[in-house]
């Protein structure tokens, strides 16, 4: 009970939970439809994603001033990668929040002569750029890290005398050249490749999470701006999947990945 | 727009926030309705008010949890009437949101076979009840504090040895109530969590005594006590030390 009540005391946590209760009813939508269940629940359960994606919006009032403050810490960051990637994702997330406030007010009754479709595009396409920028930082972390560990395993193999190579322990990038290898040498340097990438993310479990989260969160622009449409049972199990993960970061707060 | 962030990030912040916002749009539609050529900006604000309103539940929905750990929290307090006037207003408000849960039920549609009047004139009652026990409450502390102010301004005239001045001789009635009022106006200067309190749960009081028709007011009045109140409680939620604290 006290779990929940400090959970729940902070306002992102309470927004999450309905995101991934939003996105649970649109797969539950779908479900339903493509299981030929009854119009008048499946009309319920779209009235009950309507209000809960109006109330998210409310609950959203005020995450541009939010974003703007971390775009603002980004900038002293020293790698000049990670300082580029996170502050211009910062952006994005802060102009999407002020066009979403736009689309509540329109939807509000407030300025009901907001043209919804156009500002809810533009909005998508600032959530698309911030996906992206999110998921470059990611890859460029992950290099980083395949970069270390080879090198660390490079430096182990020949300090314990340099034997033979087993398994995922070469990690060779630039391996000693045995001539004419083609296409089985390739094979066995892009097993090595994912092998050590999955060493890397086993080792990082917020990288991990966030390369997965942002992975999953990407099919939802895609799909509202029309440029790999993949229906919304999808767009809904990528959307409460990513709603869930972040909710683990709230709860645990040693899994949000540090910069 | 650190502060205003860290403020934002608690739930009760943003609530209170919107509640502010809410009860500023009630106040000023009944401010504003007699006026001619004010419809659109009036209309404006009835949608603000009924979309904020309706927000706020997704900030409600959950309280039970919070309410029931108050209950268990005030059954510590160590002072009797604190003690069995906090419990007794933490079930009611237990009582309250139970209700308010089931209204939200009912207004997203989830259900239809609800009695919307029903439950509300229920929530409207506990929700009274609880107010009435921590306006006891708080009645209680006053009273403790208006002893502590005779007790120590007693302690003082004693050891500067003069004679007691003012309300010991009170014969007449205004004097009486004169010197009453200045020994209020003391102990809660005194104390300005107990003041904020106070003042939240009697502005507080007003909307559901006029939901349940016991004290009818016009919109005007709700709005003006709500917007006060909301703002008492963002003062307690940015300044935790000005919350009332329980022994």
């Amino acid at each position: 009970m006290d779990a929940w009540v400090r959970f729940s005391a902070q306002s992102q946590a309470r927004e999450r939970l309905c995101r991934a209760a939003q996105y649970a009813c649109s797969l539950l939508g779908h479900a339903l439809q493509r299981h030929g269940a009854s119009p008048e629940l499946q009309k319920q359960i779209r009235q009950l994603e309507g209000h809960l994606s109006l109330g998210r919006k409310l609950l959203r009032l005020g995450n541009s001033a939010d974003a703007l403050e971390s775009a603002k810490r980004a900038v002293h960051l020293s790698d000049v990668v990670l300082r580029f990637c996170i502050t211009v994702s910062h952006l994005n997330r802060a102009l999407y929040f002020a066009c979403d406030n736009v689309l509540w007010a329109g939807k509000s009754g407030l300025a009901p002569r907001v043209d919804q479709e156009k500002w809810a595009q533009r909005s998508f396409r600032y959530y698309l750029f911030s996906l992206i920028m999110n998921l470059s930082r990611d890859a460029y972390e992950i290099r980083l890290l395949m970069e270390q560990e080879s090198s660390a395993c490079s430096r182990r193999l020949k300090g314990s005398g340099g034997g033979v190579p087993g398994g995922i322990e070469t990690g060779g990038l630039g391996g000693p050249g045995t001539p004419g290898g083609g296409l089985p040498q390739l094979a066995l340097k892009l097993r090595l490749q994912v092998l050590l990438l999955a060493r890397v993310l086993r080792g990082h479990p917020p990288l991990l999470l966030d390369v997965v989260r942002n992975a999953c969160d990407l099919f939802i622009p895609l799909d509202k701006l029309g440029l790999w449409r993949c229906g919304p049972g999808i767009v809904g199990l990528c959307g409460l999947v990513s709603s869930i993960l972040s909710i683990l970061t709230l709860i645990y707060p040693w899994l949000r990945l540090k910069p | 727009m650190d502060a205003f962030i860290r403020f934002t990030n608690q739930t009760q912040g943003r609530d209170r926030l919107f509640r502010a916002t809410q009860y500023t749009c009630m106040l000023l539609r009944y401010l504003l309705e007699p006026k001619a050529g004010k419809e659109k900006v009036v209309m404006k604000l009835k949608k603000l008010e009924s979309s904020v309103s309706t927000g706020r539940k997704w900030f409600r929905l959950g309280n039970v949890v919070h309410a029931v750990q108050a209950t268990e929290q005030s059954i510590h307090a160590t002072d009797l009437v604190p003690r069995l006037c906090l419990t007794l207003a933490n079930l009611n408000r237990v009582i309250y949101f139970i209700c308010d849960t089931i209204l939200w039920v009912r207004s997203v549609g989830l259900t239809s076979g609800i009695n919307k009047e029903r439950w509300r004139t229920r929530a409207a009652r506990h929700y009274c009840y609880s107010l009435l026990l921590s306006l006891v409450r708080d009645l209680y502390e006053i009273s403790l504090q208006m002893e502590q102010v005779i007790h120590d301004k007693a302690k003082k005239e004693k050891s500067a040895s003069q004679d007691p001045c003012g309300y010991s001789v009170a014969d007449e009635e205004t004097e009486w109530l004169q010197s009453f009022l200045l020994l209020l106006f003391r102990s809660l200067k005194r104390h300005p969590p107990l003041l904020l309190d106070t003042v939240k749960n009697l502005c507080d009081i007003l909307n559901p005594l006029d939901q349940l028709g016991i004290c009818k007011s016009n919109p005007g009045i709700i709005g003006l006590v709500g917007l006060v109140s909301s703002i008492a409680g963002m003062i307690t939620v940015a300044y935790p030390q000005m919350k009332l604290k329980t022994h």
